[in-house]
């Protein structure tokens, strides 16, 4: 458990705070939707009062990742988020194609929807294109991946964020910065066994007392990648879950948790793991545990 | 897993070595014969990749490889493999006209991605769904029975230098230890 000598920004996303020393406020959870097939909104809707009814008993907070495959889901999820989430609720949107990346800034841009969203994620296939629309339509918080091909070491992670690993004109930081992002959260990039995998760990300590950001990671898609896991049918959603664990333990402050329907194992792990880390920051280097803590919810 | 034959190790099923067919799954349940040397999937377009060409140029008997499956959205691996053996790489690593999103060679050495482009030719199934379209073309490929390419590549991983300059950076997590930048943990004062 940790204490962080370098100044912790803390970002205040439409309400949602992520960010600060460890033990200050309790891990954000992010719950991915919509990953495969046709967006089924009515299981989508299940998932999202699931998701939020967990973070109102914990005191985690809970950001549905959205997931856009196709152009013509734009409009469908944009909807579905309008209908459906409260008013104010931030959220992320998950594209991997840049067009679609594009044409979604449009969308919540013509939506009003900016001043909510955050944006996943910036990495080092930023197009051109794409830094144009984001300086047009810009949202109030990004995602910055920072994995280096070259180089899958926490210095690896620093190197893309300070200057791309000379694969663009520019590291990953000043890119978010030339384009407005005013709230930047770095993701430490979890890799398959055999990559380095426990980089995605080690980086989030380095990169809070480096930079003070929020740090966080998918480690989940570690656990999805280990094929040896097979083996172990009933254990599998047990590792998943609570491989998130490794990183409010490492200082980190977010996890981007796989999918939705997996809230209900990993709401309370981790407002667990926030209890034992608050506990020991606390008493140990006098960090403040916020009001809105799972400490603070289940010892008053 | 690793194989002697596959020094990279990756997700794949080994089958007959002196088969001069591997397959490349993208998205697909659809399994290959046995007689073909090595199949399985890939997911990204840097260091999945990366693993196919080193895993293929390892064994020489190995002259095609066959891409099928539907390519995964945004990162384009398939596409990608095949734009690496058509046009190789550019000064700073990136695989030339590739259509995926991080479309990078950063842990082989140049002459390994040459090595891979001569050795095998791609057949790009991409997008095809008929199983038995993919099976006939496996079937043409073993009957044609080319040589092997000669002695097997094993390419080297290229390492990063690491750049510990900052050893007197100390983090404290109890008054009686220190941290240093290495993660190395010791009593204060030793």
């Amino acid at each position: 458990m940790f204490s962080f000598t370098k100044k912790q920004k803390i970002l205040d996303i439409s309400g949602i705070h992520i960010g600060g020393q460890p033990g200050e406020y309790p891990t954000v959870l992010f719950g991915g939707m919509f990953f495969k097939g046709e967006p089924k909104l009515d299981e989508g809707k299940e998932q999202l009062k699931k998701m939020l009814m967990l973070s109102r008993l914990t005191g985690n907070p809970a950001i549905p990742d959205f997931f856009i495959r196709k152009e013509s889901y734009i409009e469908k999820i944009l909807d579905f988020i309008e209908s459906t989430l409260p008013k104010k609720h931030p959220f992320s949107i998950d594209i991997t194609v840049p067009s679609i990346k594009i044409k979604t800034l449009e969308h919540l841009h013509r939506r009003s929807l900016l001043s909510r969203t955050i944006y996943n994620s910036i990495h080092i296939g930023v197009t051109e294109e794409e830094r144009k629309a984001l300086k047009k339509y810009t949202p109030a918080a990004a995602i910055v991946v920072a994995f280096n091909p070259k180089d899958k070491s926490p210095d690896g992670k620093i190197e893309v964020l300070e200057n791309s690993a000379h694969l663009l004109d520019k590291g990953l930081l000043a890119i978010a910065d030339e384009v407005g992002i005013k709230n930047v959260l770095v993701d430490t990039a979890a890799l398959a066994p055999g990559e380095n995998s426990g980089a995605s760990v080690a980086a989030i300590p380095v990169i809070k007392e480096e930079y003070g950001l929020p740090a966080g990671c998918a480690i989940h898609n570690v656990v999805e990648k280990s094929a040896w896991l097979k083996n172990f049918d009933s254990a599998a959603k047990v590792v998943d879950a609570s491989s998130n664990i490794n990183i409010p333990l490492f200082g980190g402050d977010y996890a981007i948790f796989g999918p939705a329907e997996n809230a209900e194992f990993v709401f309370p792990i981790i407002a667990w793991e926030d209890i034992l880390i608050s506990e020991y920051t606390e008493n140990y280097f006098g960090t403040k545990t916020r009001e809105n803590h799972p400490r603070r919810k289940f010892f008053k | 897993m690793k194989n002697s034959f596959y020094p990279w190790g990756g997700e794949f099923t080994v089958c007959s070595f002196n088969s001069c067919i591997a397959v490349v799954l993208l998205q697909t349940n659809y399994t290959p014969p046995r007689d073909v040397a090595v199949f399985g999937p890939v997911k990204t377009e840097n260091i999945g990749m990366e693993k196919i060409v080193a895993n293929v140029i390892s064994n020489p008997n190995i002259r095609y490889l066959l891409i099928c499956g539907d390519d995964i959205r945004g990162h384009l691996p398939g596409s990608t493999l095949v734009a690496l053996h058509k046009y190789g790489t550019d000064k700073e690593n990136r695989v030339i006209n590739a259509p995926g999103a991080i479309p990078y060679i950063e842990n082989l050495e140049a002459e390994a991605v040459e090595r891979f482009r001569k050795q095998v030719e791609i057949l790009d199934l991409i997008g095809v769904r008929k199983n038995e379209k993919i099976d006939a073309v496996v079937r043409d490929c073993i009957k044609k029975s080319p040589p092997s390419f000669g002695s097997p590549y094993i390419a080297i991983k290229i390492m990063a230098k690491h750049r510990w300059a900052v050893t007197d950076d100390k983090r404290a997590l109890h008054s009686k230890i220190v941290i240093d930048y290495m993660g190395k943990i010791k009593g204060r004062g030793c």
